[in-house]
């Protein structure tokens, strides 16, 4: 074996050769072949994506917003898809990544609640379960090393509690009384934290609706993949409630004022 | 914020299957308990995800399992031992051993030895013989029992100074005395709580909360337990080994 | 009974390895044998370990790109390593003496570690490389053995054993594992050692060290060496390799864990801290020279930098 001191506990590279005693650098490989190697590569990355999803606690359940725009690379290809889709009738879930995995999600989603609806046994699938269903599916898609390129949030509202959980492509999962994913956990999720955090039994409705309008102007000024149409999505003890597409209103006045970086440093 | 660098190669990227959640764990075992502790952050690079997230579990009356590393791996880990153990509950009628649960773990962490889980496991109880013990585990399954030992994102902070404060490591008693073999409940709980105060202000990925699991020996007084702020029980059986929680905010910053 | 025998018996076991390999996706469906004693073994429940591999072309580069710190010291899971093991065959049995420090990067992480598996009463293993691979496949191999005694009603020999083990790495082979163990024990030839490793290499020999501190064990152990060492000196001599390793190597150190394997089994020597080993010595044990295994107690009184007791009084006074 390997006796060269540091290199023990450490799975031993074949195509290296420590001693220098094989004559060639890259050494033949005997091992099985496999014809159809390039065939089950299954990881791919993200073709059409969507961007942030943000989430919020209020006093009468949760609200989320998500912009209606699917990117394709620095193209904004599709203006209109909605990325906030309710399960059930207690459950929203809302995707950022890749938008093709996340309509196989949707697809899934809607057999599983056609099967438990079909069975009639008076269970009804709230958002606990939803989201334990999807982080399982999750985590076993990224131990095939064929993940689900999503990251997605899942608010609820059932039995007179709210839910608010996070999953994303690796299987992670956390909740929290604001949750946001792709760049709005690094601009949307401060503001939210900030507006949020000590006051989920006491913002109403009018207030999470600006504490997120505000959130999503704020993203469409510095994420180059958002849009400014958006929908917010209220789970409440009345049920789920998506809105049609709201126009962000934006003023690029700001931007005059601007100096110091870029083009222009003067 | 993004890796810019991995952003200009986007044909180059290939899916890894772990990430790192940051936060420390930590179990000491005395002469008839045992104290396992872990914070509750969960983080991802510089963005904390969530403040509670818990890593310290309750398996049985008399087991508790603290995971750390890659969160997904390690909650899958955790529903997965508590799946063997009810099944052991159903077959026996009694709760696994606590020497018997850490073999198992062994057993379940090597059975992915070529695709590991990223996880670093304490199991922290009291053995059938009624001593406290700690079992630590690494990712692929190799365990030892100690009387200590703190695993994750500070333990290379943890670590020396429960060398210095169980063990006694590099000190002489002074003459006429010796140290103790092993140390009160109140003085290892004190240890904890500053051993995760003082990660909290030098490790960025530790804070928010701190979750400390005792386990008391069948029969025994709560040794000065009973007056503790934010002590809860969670104990299921009667006349057996009795399970505490005792939860302290750490810093949030 | 039946099945219980078919689902240890060994005819083919890396062909069942390689079987199960291919067809188990993890353990989604149980035997039996998960609900019931085994339930610690629930790997073996299909007969051989099953393991999950990664669905990618190669998983042992899988592996390396995720767990080897050496060439990336940024990866995540880092298994320890560093070691100091030695055994040796003399006339009154085999001496087992091991370092007891395991190192990640260069951070100690345990300082406590038993690299001695205790096969069964007559068997050791001396664990080096990956501490799970030692642990794990020698726990197994102790199975193992003991059917072997329950089908042949005699104990297994260190031969047959070792063999065991290596065959069953060898069928690893190229998969990643890390091991390089000697396998001691005591049967019907006398006193045996075999150097297995996870090459698959199984070398029968007097004398072996493996690890990172080798070089240095082996310099004091070859010249210390002979058949008719008494118990006390070859003890002592298990313990002094290990010492001088403990000293010379950094990823070797911390105690030292001598064991003796004798004709009825093998007995636990002691535990010796290396540190007190080279102040203070061993302590009163057999073998002892009474005094510590440093040199500066050999060079008192001939240095500036050691000087005669009655001159370091006088210089402590001047100051």
């Amino acid at each position: 074996m390997d006796h060269f001191p540091t290199n023990w506990g450490r799975p031993r590279n074949d195509a290296f050769d420590a001693y220098g005693t094989h004559p060639i650098h890259q050494r033949p490989y005997n091992g099985p072949k496999d014809a159809f190697a390039d065939g089950v590569q299954h990881t791919q990355q993200p073709i059409v994506t969507g961007t942030s999803v943000l989430a919020i606690k209020y006093k009468d359940g949760i609200m989320m917003a998500a912009d209606n725009l699917a990117s394709y690379g620095s193209l904004a290809r599709f203006k209109d898809v909605q990325r906030l889709c309710p399960v059930g009738q207690y459950t929203v879930i809302g995707a950022g990544g890749d938008m093709s995995d996340f309509q196989y999600i949707q697809h899934i989603m809607e057999e599983l609640t056609i099967d438990e609806n079909s069975a009639q046994d008076g269970h009804e699938l709230g958002p606990v379960e939803i989201h334990e269903y999807m982080s399982q599916v999750m985590y076993a898609r990224r131990s095939k090393m064929d993940p689900l390129w999503n990251s997605l949030i899942i608010g609820g509202f059932k039995d007179g509690k709210r839910f608010l959980s996070y999953v994303d492509l690796l299987g992670t999962t956390y909740s929290a009384s604001t949750l946001a994913t792709g760049y709005g956990s690094y601009i949307a999720q401060p503001l939210l934290r900030k507006a949020v955090e000590g006051y989920e039994d006491i913002l109403t409705e009018e207030d999470a609706r600006k504490v997120l309008e505000n959130s999503m102007r704020v993203l469409f000024y510095r994420d180059a993949r958002s849009l400014n149409k958006y929908q917010i999505a209220t789970i409440t003890s009345a049920g789920v409630n998506i809105s049609d597409s709201l126009h962000l209103e934006t003023s690029w006045s700001f931007a005059e004022g601007i100096r110091g970086y870029g083009a222009q440093t003067q | 914020m993004p890796d810019m660098a991995a952003l200009a190669h986007p044909q180059q990227r290939q899916f890894n299957p772990y990430s790192e959640n940051g936060g420390t764990i930590l179990a000491i075992a005395g002469a008839d308990f045992s104290v396992i502790a872990g914070d509750t952050r969960q983080s991802e690079g510089y963005s904390i995800q969530t403040r509670y997230a818990p890593k310290v579990f309750r398996l049985t009356d008399r087991a508790v399992l603290a995971v750390n590393g890659f969160a997904a791996d390690g909650n899958m880990f955790v529903k997965k031992v508590k799946q063997r153990l009810e099944w052991y509950r159903h077959a026996h009628a009694k709760d696994m051993p606590l020497r018997a649960i850490a073999r198992l773990i062994q057993t379940m962490l090597y059975a992915r030895r070529f695709f590991p889980y990223y996880v670093y496991n304490i199991l922290g109880g009291i053995e059938e013989d009624g001593t406290g013990a700690v079992y630590s585990f690494d990712p692929v399954g190799s365990y030892e029992r100690e009387a200590c030992r703190a695993a994750g994102a500070a333990s290379s902070l943890v670590q020396p100074f429960l060398d210095n404060q169980i063990y006694f490591k590099n000190q002489r008693p002074a003459a006429g005395t010796s140290h103790p073999a092993h140390l009160p409940l109140p003085t290892v709980l004190s240890i904890v709580i500053d051993s995760f105060t003082s990660a909290t202000e030098r490790h960025i990925e530790v804070g928010d909360g701190l979750e400390m699991y005792v386990v008391l020996a069948k029969g025994r007084t709560l040794q000065g337990l009973e007056g503790i702020r934010g002590m809860q029980e969670l104990t299921a059986t009667e006349d057996g080994e009795r399970v505490f929680i005792v939860r302290r905010d750490l810093k949030r910053d | 009974m039946n099945t219980f025998v078919q689902r240890f018996a060994e005819s083919s076991a890396t062909k069942q390895i390689l079987a199960g390999n291919a067809s188990v996706v993890e353990d989604d469906d149980f035997s039996d044998a998960a609900w019931g004693s085994e339930a610690g073994f629930g790997s073996l429940a299909k007969g051989v370990p099953s393991f999950m591999i990664p669905s990618v072309p190669d998983p042992a580069s899988f592996l390396r790109l995720h767990t080897d710190d050496h060439a990336d010291p940024s990866c995540r899971i880092k298994i320890q390593h560093g070691t100091t093991t030695l055994a040796f065959r003399f006339q009154g049995g085999v001496i087992v003496a091991v370092d007891s420090r395991a190192t990640a990067g260069s951070y100690v992480a345990s300082g406590t570690v038993k690299k001695v598996i205790e096969i069964n009463p007559y068997l050791l293993g001396t664990m080096a490389g990956g501490a799970a691979d030692c642990q794990y496949w020698e726990t197994y191999l102790g199975m193992h053995c003991r059917l072997h005694e329950l089908r042949n009603r005699e104990r297994i020999s260190v031969s047959a054993a070792s063999k065991y083990l290596s065959n069953l790495v060898y069928s690893y082979k190229g998969m990643g594992l890390s091991m390089g163990t000697m396998i001691c024990g005591w049967d019907k030839t006398g006193p045996a050692v075999f150097y297995v490793d996870s090459d698959g290499t199984r070398l029968k020999g007097d004398l072996f060290s493996v690890g990172s501190g080798s070089t240095f064990a082996y310099g004091v152990l070859d010249q210390g060496y002979r058949w008719d060492l008494t118990d006390a000196e070859a003890q002592e001599l298990g313990r002094r390799s290990i010492y001088a390793a403990g000293h010379r190597d950094a990823f070797s150190g911390n105690t030292c864990n001598l064991y003796h394997v004798k004709e009825n089994g093998w007995e636990f020597i002691g535990n010796y801290d290396i540190t007190s080993l080279h102040y203070d010595g061993p302590g009163n044990v057999a073998g002892s020279p009474g005094h510590g295994y440093g040199y500066e107690l050999r060079v008192e009184g001939h240095s500036a930098s050691n000087p005669p007791p009655e001159v370091a009084q006088a210089i402590t006074a001047e100051a």
